[in-house]
């Protein structure tokens, strides 16, 4: 009748099979960025890009980068049992990733002057700025799940796959990050 | 004494791979606003920040040493 907890030999081979999961996850979701970067250069050239404000741009990626530094410190100290800095870690992630949406869809979308249907180089700067909110969105949701999971104490130092796979996701929405803010930001004269 | 020391050690490598990333990112910033024609800089500086992202905070090593654990 009862749920039978699985031992730690058969956890540990049955997390070498959810890492090809997740990264065969992850490879599908970069041929999506791919196309939304190909795109942006196949219909802006590197001379041209969007007028966008300089300041949120470089606040925003520092703040993702600062969020994918926490993100590591909360999985590194669940995978060394320290529940306490993985649950402060995780919310200050979580933090920071709420900033990062406010900076792109609540700073940047309002104080830019034009639509997504103004012309090619808005509609583009909007399709990848968007869908990669989406994507931090969705990682927050994860995150918040993972903080409160971890609250109930269901994560140890040697059961904790679902925070790898939740900072493996987080460090993807980072690096694919890492990739637009050269081609929206800095490639190319700024062009309305 | 082991087990804390591999922690601290852990989280160095997390801190230097942040200093890494902040002084590309500040690098990237600069080449973007004073050159325009340095496309392949500046997508070359954002492959060097991916590489770190990828080995030291995504562990795609994991990958291919499964039975390899922090502890």
């Amino acid at each position: 009748m009862g749920t039978e907890v699985m031992n730690i030999k058969d956890y540990h081979q049955k997390t070498i099979t959810n890492r090809i999961g997740i990264w065969l996850f992850i490879i599908s979701d970069v041929f999506v960025f791919m196309g939304l970067l190909v795109s942006r250069f196949f219909l802006l050239g590197t001379e041209i890009r969007p007028e966008v404000n300089q300041v949120v741009g470089l606040v925003v990626t520092g703040i993702l980068l600062f969020s994918s530094f926490f993100m590591n410190r909360a999985e590194t100290a669940i995978e060394f049992g320290d529940q306490k800095t993985f649950l402060r870690n995780t919310l200050i992630t979580i933090i920071l990733g709420t900033l990062f949406l406010i900076g792109v869809v609540g700073v940047e979308w309002q104080i830019t002057p034009f639509g997504p249907g103004e012309n090619v180089i808005w509609s583009i700067f909007y399709v990848m700025t968007g869908f990669h909110a989406l994507h931090v969105l969705s990682g927050l949701v994860i995150l918040v799940v993972i903080y409160l999971n971890g609250r109930k104490g269901l994560y140890t130092e040697e059961r904790n796959y679902p925070v790898e796979a939740a900072a493996v996701y987080w460090h993807f929405v980072d690096v694919v990050w890492i990739f637009f803010y050269p081609a929206l930001y800095l490639i190319g004269l700024p062009t309305v | 004494m082991e087990h804390i020391e591999k922690k601290k050690q852990a989280f160095r490598v997390g801190t230097t791979v942040l200093i890494l990333l902040v002084f590309l990112t500040i690098g990237e910033f600069i080449v973007g606003s004073i050159v325009v024609g340095w496309a392949g800089v500046l997508i070359g500086i954002a492959l060097i920040k991916a590489f770190f992202v990828i080995r030291d905070y995504m562990h795609i090593n994991r990958l291919f040493n499964p039975t390899e654990e922090v502890q």
